[in-house]
């Protein structure tokens, strides 16, 4: 655990001062690769349509979901094509998952004059008890009953089912299964205790200032300027920090300059730079110290669909000086120090939520594991860049720690595959919101959340917790 | 035995600070005002807290402390890190199973009712110290260190070649607008001195246009010999390519009047580009004031994309056809619009470039000659100018272009409009040539009986 050896030398600090101050030498890096290539996009293109990627989808995924079915229910079983479907045959088919929602927002039926109707409202949960599955392949579709949870499916899934087709042309689903967990490279992680700082949400330009003493705390706690010795040797383990999104809050995000009239908008700046200003710095401070990966988010200024291109180097002229500050993708891959991360800024996730029954961040992260795709609601309800030739998102090796960005509270789990793959689910609270950061301990791969507070006037000792 | 003494001054320090001038003092306030590690900064706090507290008991210090460590939370083992007034220090550590560190963060005259202000003092000493944030710090990284700029702006070129390497398109062999963008954001290379940094600037703002340029420069040679001694020696890169250009350029004489072009290696690069452009800058017009000059250099360009195929001939082909960009030249400025509009073809007709070339070379090198001969010696002056002209459909189109205010404006208008009709396909330059010609003419006749006059605009309208 994180500091445990301080103990000793707690309260040094409260004596005279030392002729001599111990100073720390930050762990080096041995090893680091970024392994974020497939999601870089160079000259973008927006003519195709998005079919292709789900039929690129469908070609890749399709070979795992046939092997697994057949490990599942036996090699002997037919596979068939949606077209070869013959009533009452049981066979096994492969396709695409399509969830026909009612309350799914349409733009097309926002804007039909015939049924007048007023914008949907937006929804913590778009599922309803209406909704159906349908199962697509190249050239066909057939609606799916049975022994499928229709509430916590969502679209894009790739799945095999087995089961057979009835008279009035539904296929009854008796078993399915998905693609699961990819194999896994052998992890060679450090002997020595090593940490990885997992953050997101830092919520800049939010406008409200209790975060701020927080976020100082978390800095001033990596960089070693905080703490007593023994927890500044520890903090000097600290081997690399990941920031997962999100580093603007939404407020930066208002449109009323949209809104407004030109001449009343022509001097105002951007609520973002002011927003980015200080993200610099913050990085200043952490680059100088500390090798830092920046990734995008949901409210941050970079391109709207998957996967989000790294910020520009530009807006951060203090921090882009020190070659330790690394800008990179949402999604990100990465090996360090011989474990493989994978993570994104929570998007993914939380679209998922919206669609699906499922209310806990951290399961939802083990079934995007399970079935194999990081975000298989994209394209249908979360922007994505179309692809035609590969689909980035599926998975091609497990990872040794998977995370997701802005989840409302601390969680973490150790998920064991059917191979014996070994990864570390965590989902990253928003610090802006709980003060709570992410330690992942690369030796033996266990994650400890780590929280600040100050104290306000009107706080009693009970609040000085923070709920997880 | 000096850290004794100093510690005296420092205490008294804190005291000054602490009663005149500031509300709080932090840890981190003092460590870098006085200049030392931020742990002693830490104890000399609390030394002085101790002290005071032992002399004077009618002081009133209210002190904050941090409290770290490991509470259990939710069956988490929670690292806690906080900062807390001095009355509930107590009841934190408590609550904490095991302490990790406890030290004195801040001591203040009054009580503090929130930790605000501390964060506002911690963040105003940073903000006048963000050069060396973590020089008093316990921990340093060697592997932080800043770059220089060289450095940054060639990390910076690095970037943008990884992030035009496309993994989800076409065939592209053009680097297009993510490469075409990103190239301006590059740092200009380090400016030649003397004229040529006057030039350069200027040319740091064009060097998005010229980009993708790649006719080679003419008379760059003849051109620079002249020049050479108003203007400071360039960078190797430049007289690289000069020395080839020499070669080609002895035959055509020193004619200004020709488009400046710039020579693109394959690799488009503005640091490469930096030093081409003020070469192709100075020799445009020696001895021209500078405003006129500037924008002669833009005219420049814009009738190179006219004398294309004169500058081209002249060079060696080796690298011509890679060079050459015109299908993605960036988007005309006024002075190409007429350009565009007489002749559009041109820049389809790139590809098919080549072959007309050899055919178009004898062609116009009695034209450049021509115009060379005559206008060597001459001044020449830009100025921009409504045309009014009847094109292809028999509208009447009026546009603005650069002119050579000079007696010898005839003839150039004479090979612009000749070029371009020469360029096109044949059956466009068939239906263009009789137009040419005859805007030609009335110029010729225009400039011919105002010889070695200024010819204003009037004189368009005078000979309809």
């Amino acid at each position: 655990m994180f500091s445990e050896q301080a103990g000793r030398t707690a309260q040094g600090l409260l004596a005279p001062p030392s002729a001599e101050a111990s100073t720390f030498a930050r762990v080096p890096i041995s090893t680091y690769t970024n392994c974020s290539q497939h999601f870089r996009l160079g000259e973008r293109s927006f003519n195709r349509q998005y079919a292709h990627i789900y039929a690129t989808r469908l070609i890749q995924m399709r070979p795992l979901l046939l092997e697994r079915a057949r490990q599942k229910w036996g090699s002997g079983i037919a596979v068939k094509k949606l077209c070869e479907l013959q009533t009452a045959e049981k066979c096994c088919i492969v396709g695409t998952l399509f969830k026909s929602m009612q309350l799914q927002p349409s733009i097309l039926r926002e804007i039909s004059e015939e049924h007048n109707l007023l914008p949907q409202p937006p929804r913590t949960k778009y599922i309803h008890q209406s909704d159906e599955l349908i199962l697509e392949d190249e050239l066909q579709r057939i609606k799916l009953e049975g022994a499928v949870d229709i509430q916590k499916l969502v679209t894009g899934t790739i799945l095999a089912v087995y089961g057979s087709e009835r008279e009035d042309g539904k296929f009854v689903v008796e078993d399915h299964c998905f693609a699961d967990l990819p194999r896994q490279l052998p992890r060679r992680g450090p002997s020595t205790d090593r940490f990885v700082l997992l953050v997101s949400g830092l919520g800049l330009g939010g406008g409200s200032g209790e975060s701020f003493l927080g976020m100082q705390l978390l800095v001033d706690v990596v960089t070693g300027q905080l703490g007593a010795e023994g927890e500044q040797s520890c903090a000097a383990q600290i081997s690399r920090v990941i920031l997962a999104g999100n580093l603007l809050s939404q407020n930066t995000q208002n449109k009323d300059t949209i809104n407004k009239a030109k001449y009343l908008t022509k001097k105002t700046q951007a609520a973002s730079v002011e927003a980015v200003k200080m993200l610099d710095e913050i990085l200043l401070q952490l680059s100088a110290s500390v090798p830092v990966d920046v990734m995008p988010g949901e409210f941050d200024p970079t391109n709207y669909t998957l996967p989000q291109q790294p910020l520009h180097h530009c807006m951060f002229p203090l921090a882009g000086a020190y070659s330790t500050l690394q800008l990179v993708t949402n999604p990100y891959q990465a090996d360090i120090d011989g474990v493989r991360f994978l993570g994104t800024s929570g998007q993914n996730v939380n679209d998922i939520f919206k669609y699906s029954s499922m209310e806990d961040y951290l399961e939802i992260l083990e079934w995007t594991l399970r079935v194999g795709h990081l975000s298989p609601t994209a394209p249908d309800t979360l922007g994505c860049y179309p692809f035609y030739k590969t689909d980035p998102f599926i998975f091609t090796d497990c990872p040794h720690v998977y995370f997701c960005g802005n989840a409302p509270r601390f969680q973490s789990k150790e998920l064991t595959g059917a191979d014996g793959q070994q990864v570390l689910l965590v989902t990253i609270p928003d610090f802006s919101a709980t003060q709570t950061a992410c330690l992942i301990n690369l030796r033996n791969l266990t994650c400890q959340p780590i929280s600040f507070s100050g104290f306000s006037a009107e706080e009693d000792e009970g609040e000085m917790e923070i709920s997880h | 035995m000096g850290f004794c003494v100093c510690r005296e001054l420092r205490l008294r320090a804190i005291d000054l600070c602490n009663y005149f001038f500031l509300l709080q003092v932090t840890y981190k306030w003092l460590s870098f005002t006085l200049g030392v590690h931020v742990n002693q900064a830490k104890q000399m706090l609390y030394d002085y807290v101790e002290r005071k507290r032992k002399e004077n008991s009618g002081a009133q210090l209210h002190v904050t402390y941090l409290v770290a460590g490991n509470l259990i939370q939710n069956g988490h083992i929670c690292h806690k890190v906080a900062v807390v007034r001095e009355d509930k220090l107590e009841a934190m550590k408590s609550k904490l199973a095991t302490i990790a560190s406890v030290h004195v963060y801040s001591i203040q005259k009054a009580m503090l009712k929130d930790s605000g202000p501390l964060y506002n003092t911690d963040y105003d000493i940073v903000k006048t110290n963000l050069q060396n944030c973590s020089k008093f710090s316990a921990i340093q990284c060697a592997a932080a260190v800043p770059r220089t700029s060289a450095e940054v702006s060639q990390v910076q070129t690095s970037a943008q070649a990884d992030s035009q390497t496309p993994n989800d398109t076409h065939a592209v062999n053009v680097p297009t607008i993510n490469g075409h963008v990103s190239s301006t954001a590059k740092q200009p290379s380090p400016q030649p001195k003397g004229i040529m940094g006057m030039f350069a600037t200027k040319s740091a703002s064009k060097s998005q246009d010229t980009n993708k340029e790649t006719k080679p420069e003419s008379k760059e040679t003849t051109i620079a010999t002249t020049v050479s001694s108003k203007v400071p020696p360039k960078g190797n890169a430049m007289s690289n390519f000069f020395g080839k250009a020499a070669m080609n350029k002895l035959k055509v004489s020193s004619e200004c009047e020709q488009p400046k072009e710039e020579k693109t290696v394959a690799k488009p690069s503005v640091s490469v580009m930096e030093p081409k452009s003020p070469p192709s800058a100075a020799v445009e017009k020696p001895g021209k004031k500078m405003e006129p000059v500037k924008i002669q250099q833009k005219d420049k360009r814009s009738r190179a994309k006219r004398m294309d195929m004169s500058d081209n001939e002249e060079k060696e082909d080796e690298n011509l056809k890679k060079k050459r960009r015109r299908i993605k030249r960036p988007q005309s400025d006024s002075s190409e619009d007429e350009d565009v509009s007489v002749s559009p073809t041109p820049q389809e007709a790139n590809p098919p470039l080549p072959s007309p070339e050899p055919a178009l070379k004898i062609e116009l090198e009695p034209a450049t000659i021509e115009a060379s001969t005559g206008g060597k010696k001459r001044k020449r002056k830009r100025v921009l100018k409504s045309k009014t002209f009847v094109d292809d459909e028999g509208c009447m189109v009026t546009e603005k272009v650069y002119e050579s205010a000079s007696c010898t404006d005839s003839e150039e208008e004479f090979i612009k409009s000749k070029l371009p009709a020469a360029h096109s396909q044949s059956t466009a330059a068939v239906k263009k040539e009789p137009k040419e010609d005859r805007k030609g003419l009335k110029k010729g006749a225009a400039t011919a009986s105002k010889a070695n006059k200024q010819v204003s605009i009037m004189g368009f309208f005078q000979k309809k």
